[in-house]
């Protein structure tokens, strides 16, 4: 029961990191990032690179990839999607889809098919009442955590983050009061890379780095946001906290080939029951 | 025939010198090229069948691999499991999947955005899980083996091929002219002003994904007809993604322009293929180019222009000879 409630917490944390930078840039841009999972990716290869090749102290290899990543993310919003704003959704949707397999690619072509390693910037375990976790889940539980509520300070309480909300919410009113909105979608598309690339560098010691990575994780944004509500933030949370709880209690009681389901069978669940997900506005479709 | 009226004798002529260069190249190819030109008729069949619908109505379909490993696993039941003769396997494939199409389609067309997009998608990823955990009955990893074959030869498998795929196109071009597909297309413009004029939006856009659901899981039975074998992998993103892709480089709701995509897509990898390694980096490469230059299409658009070039020389020569 409590390993249910300890892992459990961990990958909803995870999953919660990458679906605030997906939901944001949706919810702001109204741009459904199918490069998302390769942000996630690219963070973490750039460790992996820096500390590896570079030998760049872990802490420092961090901070460096996920800057990089939201210049990555800057850069692609610019360049390649801007000039498709004015054409069909489909379009910027495409182009998405094809920096992502393209960025897949490069890493396949640079770090070859096999997985690479990156060391735990915690080595101990700690035991929780019988139940031992690694220090590296704990560190990714509170990092994750720590910018979750990074972000939602940000968007409180500073102008920047008042002209993000603005613009989410009337994209023309938000114009009209003097909020340059083109580089609002900038700001937000290198910062929801940043998060991803944050949440990649979290669970690169834990997980296999391979060049696919970032698919399933791409996947469980998806449904994670589909059942918080399409650029609801808070929604997007608590579906992180549902499926990553219904997850890992399917992975504990049956197998973890079946809890690889439950994330896209609850999608054509909440899809059929409420559409508009639990936290999304009705006005979103 | 109204729906013809809108066809030149250009396009008549151009789509039956078409026709008869496929008819042709078994001819000339080797094996090997005419084996990957059955695949690429397919792959054109399920190009046309999303086009049909995602292309005329608008809403975007991320998992057309479901109609397509539905179909596919159909066939392959019918064949293998139950011994029934292949023939069989084709209009079952196509009923499963309009199954599976009302299934998906009820409850998801009824929304904008892209709802039904992503209830595509996962639909797609669960029917491939669940055919790796049921892997007593779909043979899990390795799929079904073992189909017996409906025709011997391979060049008669691909005259087959071809003949569905340019049954598939006319059927579905006729529906796309008729006023059928008009209200199709005008779904696309403006759902709001159609449901004004009193149509039913969401009758259409569901009977249009019951067509391309079936023109979509009988292409999937005539796939694993010709490689004998259904295996996951046609469930798979990846499958869509590429038929997506497809369709968006041939130009979108045209119909003829998916045929095109899919052949020009599949013989660019085939000819990637001297640059090994760095062939799938070279096709993204060239994929962002196209989505970024010809964010229209490459096939369609360039018809529409040829096709106007050719009768502004016809108009020159009329009217010289009038003159």
């Amino acid at each position: 029961m409590l390993d249910i409630l300890i892992y459990g917490a961990v990958i909803s944390a995870v999953y919660a990191l990458l679906a605030v930078g997906f939901t944001l840039i949706f919810g702001v841009a109204r741009i459904l990032n199918l490069a998302h999972g390769a942000f996630y990716a690219l963070g973490a290869y750039c460790v992996y690179t820096l500390t590896a090749n570079l030998h760049v102290p872990l802490v420092v290899a961090a901070i460096i990839a996920v800057l990089l990543v939201a210049l990555f993310g800057i850069a692609m919003e610019r360049v390649l999607v801007r000039p498709l704003r004015r054409l069909p959704p489909l379009a910027v949707l495409m182009m998405t889809l094809a920096v992502g397999l393209m960025v897949e690619q490069i890493l396949l072509l640079i770090f070859g098919s096999e997985a690479r390693n990156v060391p735990s910037l915690v080595e101990s375990s700690f035991n929780f009442g019988g139940v031992l976790l690694s220090g590296q889940r704990l560190l990714a539980f509170f990092c994750s955590v720590a910018i979750l509520g990074g972000l939602w300070l940000f968007m409180q309480h500073t102008r920047l983050g008042a002209a993000i909300l603005a613009v989410s919410q009337d994209p023309e009113g938000a114009r009209y009061m003097g909020i340059p909105s083109d580089r609002i979608f900038s700001i937000v598309m290198g910062l929801s890379a940043a998060i991803a690339a944050a949440a990649g560098v979290l669970v690169a010691p834990f997980q296999s780095v391979i060049p696919g990575m970032g698919l399933l994780p791409l996947v469980k944004a998806f449904a994670i946001v589909i059942v918080g509500g399409l650029g609801s933030i808070p929604g997007s949370i608590v579906g992180a906290l549902l499926l990553g709880y219904t997850e890992t209690i399917v992975a504990f009681k049956a197998s973890i080939e079946w809890s690889q389901i439950v994330s896209v069978a609850a999608v054509l669940i909440v899809l059929i029951i409420r559409p508009a997900g639990f936290f999304g506005k009705r006005a979103a479709f | 025939m109204l729906a013809w009226g809108s066809l030149s004798k250009t396009d008549v002529i151009a789509a039956i010198a078409v026709i008869a260069l496929l008819a042709v190249a078994p001819l000339v190819g080797s094996r090997y090229i005419v084996g990957i030109m059955t695949v690429a008729l397919c792959y054109a069949i399920w190009a046309t069948s999303w086009d049909f619908m995602s292309g005329l109505t608008g809403r975007e379909n991320f998992g057309h691999a479901l109609f397509i490993g539905t179909g596919a696993y159909t066939a392959g039941f019918l064949n293998v499991s139950f011994g029934l003769s292949p023939c069989w396997g084709f209009p079952a494939a196509a009923i499963v999947a309009v199954l599976f199409s009302l299934v998906i389609g009820i409850p998801t067309l009824r929304l904008r955005g892209p709802y039904f997009a992503l209830a595509m998608l996962s639909g797609a990823v669960v029917m491939q899980k669940l055919s790796i955990i049921f892997s007593e009955t779909t043979g899990g990893q390795d799929g079904l083996n073992g189909l017996s074959p409906m025709l011997r030869s391979q060049v008669s498998a691909y005259y087959f091929t071809l003949a569905a795929l340019v049954v598939t196109v006319i059927v579905l071009k006729f529906i796309a002219l008729s006023p059928w597909g008009t209200i199709l297309r005008a779904i696309r413009g403006d759902e709001a002003t159609c449901q004004a004029a009193g149509i039913n939006v969401n009758f259409y856009k569901i009977s249009a994904l019951m067509i391309s659901a079936a023109f979509a899981g009988f292409g999937g039975a005539l796939y694993a007809n010709y490689q004998l074998q259904v295996g996951p992998d046609l469930f798979d993103v990846a499958l869509s993604i590429n038929i997506i892709i497809m369709v968006y480089v041939g130009g979108m709701g045209s119909i003829y322009g998916a045929v095109g995509g899919a052949l020009l897509l599949i013989g660019l990898t085939e000819g990637l293929r001297s640059f090994s390694e760095y062939r799938l980096w070279v096709y993204t490469l060239i994929l962002i180019l196209i989505l970024f230059f010809i964010p229209n299409g490459v096939i369609a658009p360039a018809w529409v222009r040829l096709r106007e070039w050719i009768k502004g020389r016809g108009a020159l020569f009329t009217r010289r000879a009038s003159a």
